[in-house]
């Protein structure tokens, strides 16, 4: 335990030092968050509410979709794929304790990191300036602290679970960019789930897509916070089983070469 | 002047024909870079069709911008894909810049014609799908005048991304890694200019518009194709200005790479 600990605060330190890429990742969040608000703002000049959400709901889902855009899509996105392909991935294989507790626990400390950093003063900044909608009491804040953590263990599971292609394929990005559309859309990182015709919605909010953003976003607007955070635990154990699944299978077919 | 052209030209399709080598992979890329325009115009066509309309606009004219938007974004990056921050920094920090400058042809020429990426045509032939098809729904009657005018608003975009990711790389010449914030300018802009100008506040407007001027390449062209007469500051018949306007602008990321060029100190040892 006190291993994954020290792992997990590694993994904090470490994301603490790209300074550089923490600025210009802040601004281009900023910017996307602009653009969109502009755009929910022009939606929503000629109605109240669309799809159960008002204007307030929808500015809350641009500033938390910007929040946690990084920590879901982390720079470091291709890092486990890499070393699958390069074979430095037979290093963790070999270190003691678990493997994939061990990715987890790294992949954590750095997501932590984006969260108190990239996710939260973009959206203080938002919260002061715009009429967003976020839990008012400290118990509503921490259940939405505790959902975009959650957001992040799922999102590190998926792009686990994504960069595990490359114990097949070397060509793993390719595999990647024929499911990323589906996955795009499922998770409302484009246009909020609640929009979509029933069936459509009902299928993207019972994929595990929906633990990465749409969810959160349920918890700080407060509509159905308990099937949210419900829904989030039981995608973090089925990504779980599966993560180890494909690890342990992989683990059977993992051929390094070179001396 | 001929025969420098012939090198670019047999270093492209020499390029092309790399990616020609492994056609499944070619394939599977260019799919797939079509089938993301194709859920993100998905993602509009839901959008709008749960508001009706956005500054006045109905789905199909919102489609035109994202279509323009889409194409010039893919032709900028056929070209360009190298240029990218992350891809440059690569070339710069591995020393194989250095070999490039030794070359006798142009290094801007040889790093454009040597990367030219099949792929990112997938983009560009989805962009001018989405065009075609919302402007048949926009009542749009194609005539000649009305195709080139199309095809300007590509090129013209297409030339100020080009421009941007120039700035972008002189700017990685200096820092050595390249960094994200040039996103905002690439995916940004676009992003921006894909939905009506008049639903922004001035100052993203007149950075788009006259800084960075990707969207009066987008926007007002299609105020044009579309018939419509465009918001106070900003009317169609601005349309004549986009060619001048981005050649400008490619001029100036021109300027900028060979500063940055100029500056250049290897990062290797």
């Amino acid at each position: 335990m006190c291993a994954y600990w020290a792992m997990l605060l590694a993994g904090f330190r470490r994301q603490a030092t790209y300074r550089l890429a923490m600025v210009s990742g802040l601004a281009t969040n900023a910017f996307f968050g602009v653009v969109r608000t502009a755009i929910f703002l022009a939606l929503y000049r000629q109605r109240d509410q669309v799809g159960g959400l008002d204007v307030r709901d929808a500015l809350t889902y641009v500033w938390l979709l910007e929040a946690l855009f990084g920590v879901i899509w982390v720079s470091w996105i291709w890092e486990t794929a890499e070393s699958i392909r390069s074979g430095d991935f037979v290093i963790e294989l070999l270190r003691p304790g678990d493997p994939y507790l061990r990715l987890l626990a790294f992949d954590l400390g750095r997501t932590l990191n984006l969260l108190a950093v990239r996710a939260l003063p973009p959206l203080t900044v938002a919260w002061l300036v715009l009429p967003l909608r976020l839990p008012g009491s400290p118990a509503g804040l921490a259940l939405l602290a505790l959902s975009c953590v959650l957001a992040a263990v799922a999102g590190f599971q998926a792009r686990f679970l994504f960069g595990a292609a490359a114990f097949w394929t070397p060509d793993y990005r390719s595999v990647w960019m024929l499911v990323f559309p589906a996955v795009w859309l499922a998770s409302g990182f484009m246009i909020p789930v609640d929009y979509f015709p029933a069936a459509l919605r009902l299928a993207a909010s019972a994929s595990p897509m929906f633990a990465l953003v749409m969810a959160p976003v349920r918890v700080a607007t407060g509509r159905s916070v308990g099937l949210a955070l419900a829904s989030q635990v039981l995608w973090v154990a089925g990504l779980w089983a599966a993560g180890r699944l494909v690890l342990a299978l992989a683990g059977r077919r993992l051929v390094v070469h070179g001396g | 002047m001929a025969d420098g052209l012939l090198v670019y030209w047999r270093l492209a399709s020499a390029s092309v024909r790399a990616h020609m080598r492994r056609p499944v992979f070619l394939a599977v890329r260019t799919v797939a870079a079509g089938l993301i325009v194709a859920v993100e115009v998905a993602g509009v066509v839901l959008l709008l069709d749960r508001f009706g309309t956005i500054g006045g606009w109905r789905a199909p004219e919102v489609m035109l911008l994202f279509g323009l938007a889409f194409a010039s974004q893919g032709l900028a990056l056929t070209f360009g894909n190298r240029l990218e921050a992350d891809n440059l920094s690569l070339l710069v920090r591995k020393g194989t810049f250095d070999q490039v400058l030794t070359r006798p042809v142009s290094p801007l020429g040889w790093l454009v014609a040597s990367y030219v990426d099949a792929r990112f045509l997938g983009r560009l032939l989805a962009g001018l799908g989405a065009v075609a098809w919302a402007a048949d729904r926009a009542g749009v009657a194609w005539t000649p005048g009305r195709v080139g005018l199309a095809a300007m608003a590509v090129v013209c975009a297409a030339s100020v991304i080009f421009a941007v990711l120039l700035l972008a790389a002189a700017f990685t010449f200096v820092t050595v890694q390249g960094t994200e914030a040039v996103n905002v300018l690439v995916y940004g802009g676009t992003y921006l200019a894909s939905y009506p100008m008049q639903i922004y506040g001035s100052a993203l407007r007149l950075v788009f518009v006259w800084v960075v001027p990707v969207a009066l390449a987008i926007y007002v062209p299609a105020l044009v194709l579309l018939g419509r007469q465009g918001p106070p500051g900003l009317p169609a018949w601005l349309a004549w200005l986009t060619v001048p306007v981005s050649a400008g602008f490619l001029a100036l990321g021109g300027l900028a790479w060979r500063s940055g060029v100029r500056h250049y100190v290897g990062a290797g040892s």
